[in-house]
């Protein structure tokens, strides 16, 4: 047996799977904030099988990086540039802003330590760490109280030596260190340095979470998500803490594209709306990785699944700007005080008020009828916000539903930029990918989402809130590794393939170490290559004839690719896979298509084309087979799913809804 | 307020992600790394006027820009379908010369004018007497190669003769190239994106809501205005010299607000002068848009409206608005923020709690060239150097950081020493530069490159003489320094100079800080944003 345990603000999920029947089995635990391990012990306490493999999404190094409740860390670098992390890359974050800030750096100045010590481009060294400057920073370590060091020396990757002296110096004295050459040898030395600071910073706080947790465990198989979909083993986490950043929406994504994958679609859409932000990405049978993404304003450049997050969702505020504009977002009511209809204090309408106002949701039942809405209340909210905007009521509706309608299209016309980012601007075209709905607020937005996005499909996971742990559960082994070698686009493949040999060795070695069986490692090696004199790279399967690949990928993704240019090597990648038995999710007979047994009762629900009559279906008494017409709507227990007019849903063998959205 | 409050905002989304995404296809598409990495850059959207509607800028020298080259575009030039205008003429809608723009006019397919996409970029190299086309001239000619309006495409066919000629003329043709088809793609994905959007919601309902926004970025900005005392606010600055006489050129601003409306006047301000640091109107038009732009501080789109309440008096034949052939490379990058630092100073009477005191005021553009040894091939680097913001009420200013007109990136010191015969030797903060005062002024930068082979340097700065001025008492910041070190003696270099060095020199460049806030015995360390310890 296999468990997947995602720790949730509300909830931690547990997701358990069965491989020799098939069966899944989902349920939830009340979250720990103060200490999430509490939660997950409660969690696995209720399961009777003691021995089963763990697989743990943390976000305990996430929270200590947003809420700064890291370690005091010090950093240290090469003489000459200690502001390497204050300067960073000398931009200001909003340029018509003069009160804004850049995030603060992890390590305040008073706290950043030089060592006399240069390597060259070469890697040729000018100038050693000297054992008496080393005794001086030790002591000036402890007279910092420093928790943890960073240290990123440059063109370390080059000439790692340098690092490994100090690393020795400040271990022997007791020191936790995180070097960068062992954590990301890739050259740019800010990126480096940060991603190496936010280690050292979140490090200890992780190794005390995973440490008391090992300990309850007693050498139990326990992994680790990380941020680039694959797991690693607890003990590898807490060396490597920057990988597990953002493994939470990390095992989203991947659950997404393991049920995708067997409903059949592989190029999907990823649409995780919940109450106060959208995660959206994509996926082309396996989920889209970067090397550029950012946490709290920090870059980190190890591999992370890529995810756009934008500040709406169902508790997005909506307002009337000075200039007449209906605006929603980015303040949001949370959960507390909530959307107006919660009747916990909120006053100012969120666009879950606008959906309860258009009939779409069923206030009675909502999350499984344990907390009833106030309808009345979130309708004068929305009247009087229809009365700000100067709003005339539309055809027969009122003038709180012509707002609610209003405040509909605008968060909208939010998510389909972001749909627009993830896919236009990433060089995909989004008419090509299924919409993967999977977040709770998500399905009654999906259809009309995709419909203005001339998508034809949307799917809605079954159990959709418990997909990032089943994520985890599904999730491979996924080893990274990097090392800057800049050298010219004609060196020969065989030459590549020596300097390869030790990362590759080492990547299948570390994954074997992880407990998976030889036969189950695969090795990918991969070059990162632009034009000589471009700044950013293009990452290649390793070939034989790597160039010329290198100039495909160019004119694919960017339209013109030139062989006469010279090109450049400059990193070499390797990810190591050892891939987790893909479980096949029991599938249900295929029923009549006649949905009445779930059929609930007839509303009145407003769509943009003015008022219809809809059937409300409970989404867990379909039968698969089930086709349901729209206009309707479906009250899962995660989410509720709002057909429009001749959209037309299907339950599959796994209940799942896939829909096909009318374009009309 | 005719127009429905839901549509106004959903057209604002759909406007500004058609900017946005002109802007990822020339990122993408470009060729070199001023445009792909340091975005230097702007993308816009226009009516079938010539009104911008909507911008994607990085970079807010830009901002007055735009409208100027697509007034001289449709003033020199018939359009029709399939048509792309190029211009560059700092004299006829361009900036300064490496700024080259590109004009496409939007048809329907019955050829109904419905709109233009613009793109501007900043190239790496348009030929004239030096590597980077940032010399220190005297003439405009000496700059590079001068386009005005042209059409680069004529009914959908390039025009080879005019192709041919401007590649002669740069250093590196293949990239000039490269990047002017990524600002073809860009004006094409406009194109259709604006057409797609017509084909949603009918050309009626999107021309009623690009008159719509105008009239919404202009309501939002005369309400800023409006919150603005009525009165005269006056202010100047000066540069320290135009880099050929050691005189200082000034910069005077008369900004007079009457109600929702305001005339900024720079009548007083020197005459134009014998080096390169006169602006254009464009320039002068950029820096006061921004300065209301920022002032208004909300995420407003950055059209035609934000300009109409705003009335900008340069006199021709002055540094802010100077005649052909007036050398104009350094107007773009330092009289710019001058230009910025003076409107700052006159509104900072007006409302004195929202306004910051001078930042480093110039970008401490630096060009080198030389012979790469180690690729046998001529290379010539250009780059800016941040420095200290200058401080706000209630918040210091922030450290080593870019400021007002640009916003640029650094290159890394480990991909500038893969690149180029340079060795950094330091690149710090230069603690106590910025002005003291209840908040202190952010501190500039140190920057030491020792040159591996002989090279020529180009430095262009400013504040090396007149410092970055405080306000409300607080002190102003420390000047900035360039500094030469050859076999060990230091010597001080002008702030406008080029240098022949050899190999083992060593260039030390410390950027000025930003002014303070407030008298320094105000201080409440409780209340400083920034932990110094």
């Amino acid at each position: 047996m296999r468990i997947g345990v995602d720790i949730g603000g509300t909830f931690t999920d547990f997701v358990l799977l069965d491989e020799r029947s098939e069966e899944i089995a989902t349920f939830k635990v009340l979250s720990t904030p103060d200490n999430p391990a509490r939660a997950v012990l409660e969690g696995l306490a209720r399961v009777s099988d003691a021995t089963a493999a763990i697989v743990h999404g943390s976000t305990v190094a996430t929270n200590a990086l947003l809420e700064r409740k890291g370690a005091r860390t010090a950093f240290v670098t090469t003489r000459g540039f200690r502001d390497l992390l204050t300067i960073a890359r000398q931009t200001r974050t909003d340029i018509y802003d003069f009160f804004c800030d850049r995030p603060e750096p992890l390590v305040p100045p008073g706290r950043c330590f030089e060592v006399t010590e240069r390597v060259t481009r070469e890697g040729v060294a000018l100038a050693s760490p000297d054992a008496s400057e080393l005794a001086e920073l030790t002591a000036a370590l402890s007279e910092a109280r420093a928790e943890s060091v960073a240290l990123c020396l440059l063109f370390s990757f080059l000439r790692p030596e340098h690092e490994a002296t100090v690393v020795r110096a400040l271990r022997d004295a007791g020191f936790l260190v995180s070097a960068s050459a062992e954590i990301l040898p890739e050259f740019r030395e800010y990126e480096r340095a940060s991603t190496t600071a936010v280690n050292a910073y979140v490090a200890p706080i992780l190794n005390r979470y995973l440490g008391h947790l090992e300990d309850a465990l007693e050498g139990r198989d326990f992994r680790i998500m990380q941020s680039n979909g694959g797991s690693i083993r607890s003990d590898e986490a807490r060396t490597q803490a920057v990988r597990t950043i953002l493994s939470g929406p990390a095992g989203g994504v991947v659950g997404a594209v393991h049920v995708g994958q067997a409903a059949g679609f592989d190029r999907v859409v990823g649409f995780d709306m919940g109450g106060t932000s959208t995660d959206v990405s994509l996926s082309l049978g396996e989920p889209q990785v970067t090397t550029e993404s950012e946490i709290g304003g920090l870059p980190i450049r190890i591999p992370v699944i890529d995810i756009h997050t934008v500040g709406s969702g169902g508790g997005s505020i909506a307002t009337v700007d000075a200039g007449g504009a209906l605006r929603v977002g980015p303040e949001s009511a949370g959960s507390d005080p909530g959307p107006v209809c919660y009747g916990r204090g909120g006053d100012r309408p969120t666009v879950t008020d606008a959906n309860i106002v258009l009939g779409r949701l069923a206030p009675e039942r909502f999350l499984g009828g344990e907390m009833a809405l106030d309808v009345a209340r979130a309708t004068e909210a929305l009247e009087e916000l229809g009365r700000q905007a100067d709003l005339t009521p539309a055809g027969s509706l009122t003038l709180a539903q012509t707002a609610a309608l209003g405040v509909v299209q605008v968060v909208n016309a939010h998510m389909e930029r972001a749909v627009r980012v993830i896919s236009v601007e990433r060089g995909h075209d989004p008419t090509d990918f299924v919409f993967l709905s999977f977040g709770g607020a998500g399905g009654l937005h999906a259809c009309d989402l995709a419909r203005g996005l001339g998508m034809d499909r949307v799917l809605a996971p079954y159990g959709a809130s418990t997909l990032s742990a089943f994520g985890m559960l599904v999730a491979d082994v996924v080893k990274d590794y990097v090392r800057t070698v800049m050298l010219p686009g004609d060196t020969a493949a065989d030459v590549l393939t020596e300097i390869f040999a030790p990362l590759v060795e080492r990547g299948a070695a570390e994954t074997v170490a992880e407990g998976v069986p030889e036969s189950r490692v695969t090795v990918h090696r991969e070059l990162d290559m632009r034009y000589r004199g471009q700044s950013y790279e293009l990452t290649v399967p390793f070939e034989d004839d790597y160039a010329a690949a290198f100039h495909r990928a160019h004119g694919e993704r960017y339209g013109h690719g030139d062989a006469d240019t010279a090109v450049e090597i400059v990193n070499l990648r390797v990810r190591a896979v050892g891939s987790t038995p893909t479980p096949t999710l029991r599938a249900d007979e295929i029923e009549g298509d006649d949905p009445s047994m779930a059929r609930q009762e007839r509303r009145q629900v407003v769509l943009a084309g003015g008022t219809v009559e809809a059937d409300f279906y409970d989404g867990e008494a379909l039968r698969p087979g089930a086709r349901i017409v729209g206009p309707a709507v479906i009250m899962q227990r995660d989410t509720t799913i709002l057909l429009g007019d001749e959209d037309r849903a299907a339950v599959d063998a796994r209940r799942n809804v896939l829909i096909e959205v009318n374009a009309t | 307020m005719s127009h429905d409050a839901v549509r106004l905002e959903v057209f604002k989304h759909l406007f500004a992600s058609v900017a946005d995404e002109m802007g990822v296809v020339l990122r993408r598409t470009a060729y070199s790394p001023n445009i792909k990495e340091r975005r230097d850059f702007s993308c816009a959207l226009f009516d079938a006027s010539g009104r911008m509607v909507a911008q994607a800028a990085h970079i807010p020298v830009h901002l007055g820009a735009m409208p100027l080259s697509l007034r001289a575009c449709i003033e020199a030039l018939e359009f029709a379908p399939g048509d792309v205008a190029i211009l560059n003429d700092p004299y006829r809608g361009g900036t300064h010369l490496p700024d080259i723009t590109l004009v496409t006019p939007i048809h329907l397919d019955d050829g109904t004018p419905i709109g233009f996409a613009a793109n501007r970029a900043h190239h790496a190299d348009v030929g004239g007497m030096s590597p980077g086309s940032m010399p220190l001239s005297r003439e405009l000619y000496q700059e590079g190669v001068i386009i005005p309006p042209l059409k680069l495409v004529e009914a959908g066919e390039t025009n080879e003769a005019l192709w041919a000629m401007l590649l002669a003329n740069v250093r590196t043709p293949d990239e000039r190239a490269g990047d002017l088809r990524a600002q073809l793609a860009a004006n094409h994905k406009g194109a259709e994106r604006l057409r797609a959007l017509i084909a949603r919601y009918g050309a009626e309902e999107a021309t009623e809501y690009m008159d719509a926004l105008l009239a919404y970025s202009e309501r939002m900005t005369r309400r800023l205005i409006e919150t603005l005392p009525d009165g005269r606010y006056e202010y100047a600055d000066f540069l320290d010299n135009d880099g050929v006489t050691s005189d200082p050129v000034e910069i005077r601003v008369a900004v007079t607000v009457d109600g929702d409306e305001a005339t900024v006047d720079f009548t007083g301000s020197s005459a134009q002068c014998a080096g390169n640091v006169n602006a254009v109107y464009a320039i002068t038009l950029s820096a006061t848009y921004y300065v209301f732009r920022a002032l208004i501080g909300l995420d407003i789109p950055s059209n035609a409206g934000c300009h109409a309440p705003i009335r900008v008096i340069a006199p021709e034949g002055s540094v802010v608005n100077a005649r052909r052939p007036a050398a104009v490379a350094g107007g773009n990058v330092e009289t710019s923020q001058r230009i910025t630092d003076v409107l700052l100073g006159a509104l900072a009477q007006a409302c004195p709690g929202r306004v910051p005191a001078a930042s480093q005021g110039t970008m401490n553009n630096v060009t080198i060239g030389g012979w790469n040894p180690k690729r046998d091939e001529p290379y010539a680097y250009y780059e800016t150097i941040a420095g200290g913001m200058g401080a706000r009420p209630g918040k210091d200013g922030a450290d080593a950081i870019h400021n007002h007109m640009t916003n640029t990136m650094n290159t890394p010191v480990e991909a500038l020493e893969y690149a180029y015969p340079f060795r950094v030797r330091e690149y710090s903060v230069r603690r106590g530069s910025g002005g003291d005062g209840a908040f202190r002024g952010g501190d500039g930068v140190n920057r030491e490159v020792e040159l591996l082979s002989d090279a020529q340097v180009t430095i262009l700065a400013e504040r090396r003489k007149f410092p970055p001025y405080g306000l409300a008492g607080g002190e102003p910041g420390k000047t900035g320094h360039n500094v030469v070190i050859r076999d060990g003696e230091e010597s001080e270099a002008p702030g406008k100079v080029t240098l022949h060095l050899g190999a083992g020199d060593v260039v030390r460049i410390e950027t000025p800080g930003g002014g303070g806030h407030g008298a320094s015995g105000d201080r409440d360390r409780d209340h400083s944003s920034t932990a110094r310890s």
